[in-house]
């Protein structure tokens, strides 16, 4: 089991942490990440503390918090004594399986689609929005963000991420466009959202919708459609990332 | 008033307001003597009213898209939240609007927190809102028309009437069409509720006040006039 682990894609997952600040958070998502997408499986063994932080290029410290953390999430268990050692468990939710399937069997071009049309549909949404929002709109969008802010649980995540897009639509004053995403998040929403390995990282996204809402609210149209464009395809780029991750995984198993 | 066509405007959308709250009435006294003649109030009495939202429906035929009562949660023994409200397609009967009511639910259509519902209960009075992309329920750019039902000091809900936008817009066509320069009538927040100019579609905010604006007393809509004319040159 150990030495499944060591022949990971491209060793990504234990590949030095390179971000300067927030190193605990950045080691916790990475893992929790690998664990969620299947590329650590669950019983797996992780290496020892030492080695682990050596690749990581983290301090013993830095390691052991983002252990703990990832214990509390209940994504790894640490057994002491002989045979000891911290081992992976992966997540319970069943939906889990179904969602790495889709995203191995979806292509990089069809991924590609959904992510323009998500573009082109959010973007002009938000920009639309800057220009026709009414105040109360605006803080309705607040309100949404303040709930992903605070929202525990990934369901909850996937249901107000999901409702702010909808919600700017509104405001953009267009049924269709109202409609569209609310088709594109019944679609694709559950793939943005993959308990432990969200595509983008929840305070990334609420800290994006928060600037998208300041431009609705000075009316800067081209800006608020401009953050809402590359936010998206950041999210893209990392489903994408998700995609071949999980496709290179299996060319390894065929060997 | 010193534009006779801005009063014309004004006439006409006071002479629709006020078709929509009168054909209203009818729902609201059957709803508070229904209420008043069940001691424990269930969704089932409602069925009492139904004549009233039928005839309601025939009575604004071609202008209002649905009508029905919401009912107040707690105000019914048998169910937390509740509406019985009635879509007309045309040539066709009433559909009953089926939305979720479980909170519990992904799409819990949760009213009381909506401005037709929640401003009538703060203020007593009745309301337009819109137009508005009501996303929850119909699918439709819409402007919805309610009152409050009250007895005895209690609020039970709201009865209302839902008017496509397109419609609305088409029912001021006549005297907008008659006006050479542009027009524009616009809600409590400055968005076009109608227009005759392709500069201000219905649903854009008009951000700069026109050279004369006609307050309207309620709902506290304006009509904008401008000295410009009316049409676009097309190349």
């Amino acid at each position: 089991m150990l030495s499944a682990v060591h022949q990971l894609p491209g060793a990504a997952v234990f590949a030095p942490v390179d971000d300067g600040s927030g190193r605990v958070e950045v080691v916790v998502r990475r893992l929790a990440e690998a664990i969620a997408l299947g590329l650590v499986a669950d019983g797996d063994q992780l290496p020892a503390e030492l080695e682990l932080a050596a690749s990581l290029n983290v301090s013993t410290v830095t390691l052991r918090a983002a252990l703990a953390a990832l214990r509390e999430r209940g994504l790894v268990e640490t057994r002491r004594g002989r045979g000891g050692g911290t081992f992976v468990r992966g997540p319970a939710d069943p939906s889990t399986t179904r969602l790495r399937n889709r995203l191995r069997e979806l292509s990089s071009s069809e991924l590609r689609e959904i992510g323009d049309y998500r573009a082109a549909i959010a973007g002009t949404a938000a920009r639309l929005a800057a220009l026709r929002a009414s105040t109360d709109q605006v803080a309705r969008l607040h309100h949404v963000v303040d709930r992903l802010e605070a929202a525990t649980t990934v369901g909850e995540r996937r249901r107000a991420d999901g409702r702010f897009h909808i919600e700017v639509a509104a405001a953009a004053q267009s049924v269709r466009l109202t409609r569209a995403e609310i088709d594109i998040q019944s679609e694709v929403g559950e793939l943005l959202w993959l308990p432990y390995g969200e595509a983008v990282d929840p305070q990334e996204v609420v800290r994006s919708h928060r600037q998208v809402i300041e431009a609705i609210t000075v009316r800067q149209a081209d800006r608020a459609r401009t953050l809402t464009e590359e936010h998206l395809d950041r999210g893209t780029e990392r489903l994408m990332e998700f995609h071949w991750r999980l496709v290179t995984q299996d060319q390894r198993e065929w060997r | 008033m010193s534009d006779p066509q801005v009063a014309h405007v004004a006439e006409r959308v006071h002479a629709i307001v006020e078709d929509v709250f009168h054909a209203l009435e009818d729902i609201r006294t059957g709803m508070e003597a229904c209420y008043r003649s069940h001691p424990s109030f269930t969704s089932g009495d409602l069925a009492a009213v139904r004549p009233q939202i039928f005839g309601c429906l025939r009575r604004l035929h071609g202008i209002a898209a649905g009508t029905g009562v919401i009912v107040a949660p707690g105000v019914l023994a048998d169910r937390p939240r509740w509406l019985d409200w009635w879509q007309a397609p045309p040539e066709d009967d009433p559909i009953f609007l089926d939305v979720d009511l479980d909170p519990e639910s992904l799409d819990f259509y949760d009213y009381t927190a909506a401005e037709w519902f929640a401003v009538p209960q703060r203020t007593g009075r009745r309301h337009v809102v819109g137009p508005y992309v009501d996303y929850g329920g119909t699918d439709t750019y819409m402007l919805t028309f309610t009152t409050p039902a009250r007895v005895d000091g209690r609020f039970l809900g709201v009865v209302g009437a839902d008017v496509r936008a397109a419609r609305f817009e088409a029912l001021l066509l006549g005297v907008l069409a008659a006006c050479p320069t542009q027009v524009t009538l616009v809600n409590a927040e400055g968005r076009v509720v109608a227009g005759n100019s392709p500069r201000l579609p219905a649903g854009s905010l008009l951000t700069r006040e026109g050279a004369e604006t006609e307050r309207l007393p309620d709902p506290p809509w304006s009509v904008v006039s401008e000295a410009r004319e009316r049409a676009v040159k097309l190349a």
